[in-house]
This record gives C-alpha cells, sequence and structure tokens, in this order.
C-alpha cells in the first residue's frame, strides 16, 4: 500500500502581519534608542527640579565621584582635557559641552572644569540632571 | 460564427524571494535595540552661555544676594545657616521686593554638585532670574 505524504501548503498562515509588528517594533527601539557613549565609570546625575529638556548633540564630559574624567566615554586625564576640548571646538564652532557629573562629586572637581571650557571659548556648556518631580508636583 | 475572445487572468507567480532571511535579520535587529537601548530622562541647567559675557555689568538699581555654600552642603546667608523651606521664602521676600537682584552662589569645593543644584533649584523656584555661580580662584 502507498502512503501519499501529506503536501503541506508553504503559506498556510500569512507572516506580513508578524512582519509588520517585527518592523514597527524596530523602528520604535531605533527612535527611542539613544545611542551616546556611557562613562566607564558609575555617573548618577545630580536631582533638579528646574532643568529644562537637553537638546541632543555636543560632547559629554563625564565626571565620576572621586574626580575621574571621561570625555565622550573615553577616560581622559585632567591634563589632556582642555587640548582634547579645543580640538574639538575646531572642529565645531558651536560646540555644546555637557557636563554630567556624579552628583556626590565635589564642586572642586567640577567648577574649575566649567571655567576652563569657558575660558577656551566654549559658549554653551550645560550641567546635566536627572528631573525630579517638586514639591508642589502631584 | 465565431465566439468571444476568452480573456484569462494571468495566474500570479509564487513568492520569488523568500521571506525567512528577511525575518532572521529583522529579529536580530530588534533584539539588538532593545537590549542596547537605555531609557535615560536626562534634563540639563544651562551653566555657561554666550549672552552671559553681555550681561557682566550688574543693574545698580538692583539688590544682589549672596549665598554661600558650605562644605556640607548648608546654604548660608548673612552668617546664618537656611533650610530649603527658610531660603525659598528668604529669596521670595527678597525679589518680590526687588525682581531683579541678582543672586549669587559662592560653593565651597568641597560641597557637593547635588548641594550647588538644590541651591539653584530653590532660587530658580522662588523667582531669581539673576543667578550666578561664582568661585575663588587661587592666584600665585
Amino acid at each position: 500500500m502507498k502512503l501519499n505524504r501529506i503536501r503541506r501548503n508553504p503559506h498556510s498562515e500569512t507572516i506580513i502581519a508578524l512582519i509588520d509588528v517585527v518592523f514597527f517594533l524596530l523602528v520604535f527601539f531605533m527612535l527611542i534608542g539613544r545611542m551616546d557613549a556611557t562613562a566607564p565609570f558609575d555617573v548618577t546625575p545630580p536631582l533638579a527640579v528646574s532643568g529644562r529638556d537637553m537638546p541632543a548633540g555636543g560632547a559629554t564630559l563625564s565626571i565620576s565621584r572621586d574626580g575621574a574624567l571621561a570625555l565622550d566615554g573615553t577616560e581622559i586625564a585632567g591634563s589632556d582635557l582642555e587640548a582634547a576640548l579645543s580640538r574639538a571646538l575646531d572642529r565645531d564652532a558651536n560646540l555644546r559641552l555637557r557636563i554630567n557629573a556624579h552628583k556626590d562629586a565635589e564642586l572642586r572637581h567640577v567648577l574649575p572644569l566649567v571655567g576652563m571650557a569657558e575660558a577656551i571659548g566654549i559658549a554653551d556648556v550645560v550641567l546635566v540632571v536627572t528631573p525630579a518631580a517638586g514639591p508642589d508636583a502631584g | 460564427m465565431a465566439g468571444y475572445p476568452t480573456l484569462r487572468r494571468p495566474r500570479a507567480q509564487g513568492q520569488l524571494i523568500s521571506l525567512v532571511p528577511m525575518i532572521d535579520v529583522m529579529l536580530i535587529l530588534l533584539v539588538f535595540f532593545m537590549v542596547t537601548s537605555t531609557y535615560l530622562d536626562l534634563d540639563m541647567i544651562p551653566a555657561v552661555r554666550q549672552r552671559d559675557a553681555t550681561s557682566g555689568a550688574s543693574d545698580a538699581t538692583a539688590g544682589t544676594v549672596l549665598i554661600r555654600l558650605a562644605s556640607d552642603g548648608v546654604p548660608v546667608v548673612r552668617g546664618v545657616a537656611q533650610t530649603d523651606g527658610a531660603l525659598a521664602a528668604f529669596l521670595a521676600a527678597e525679589l518680590a521686593e526687588t525682581p531683579l537682584t541678582q543672586v549669587l552662589i559662592l560653593p565651597s569645593g568641597a560641597a557637593t554638585t547635588q548641594s550647588l543644584i538644590s541651591v539653584m533649584d530653590t532660587a530658580t523656584r522662588a523667582g531669581a532670574t539673576r543667578l550666578r555661580v561664582i568661585r575663588l580662584e587661587a592666584r600665585p
């Protein structure tokens, strides 16, 4: 007796819907994901109520709790920072410097860097903060 | 007598390109972006602005309030340590009397970034529009 294998319909279930869903998810994660370089050490920005939305772009200077520095995710010595920022400023005259300091970093590690950035001509320096709900927030 | 010509619908061709590799690639990309995405909600506070250079001259009619930030993060005004609430009330009273009062913050180098941001927050919420952070610089 000859047994015939049942022919399977190769497209019994449409996969177009699956592709649509996966594609939407892919675009969603591509759009909301941030591709910023992260610092090689732990940085927890301070909480602030009066912060504004942070625009994208610019260079990010991270400062750890003990004053270690990282420029755009790469650790850098304090003595090399001014030259690195000057080179970045040469490439982009409207450079925005984002200072992402740990909330427990002492200001002697932070404020001189703001002054140095201003001295070499960076006109847009911002401090990165984590938004906090105000005391009158519901 | 000839009949009407018969029009035949062309048979739809089968799938020429397999979709399976595309789905594989999309799934891999999807997992990649799901894993590598970070969801940091960050704000910023301007520290240096171009226009600050032109606003250096102080308005003679406006007063100035100096807040010293001690090394333990406590704000001190006119020699008196302030709580957050007391500082907010003091600044609100000053700004109600003189809206263009300049608020200067002189932080200790040992104070934390969070304490400075908190004082700046308090001043901003009290209505200060002219806020500056100053620091003492050692000169040889």
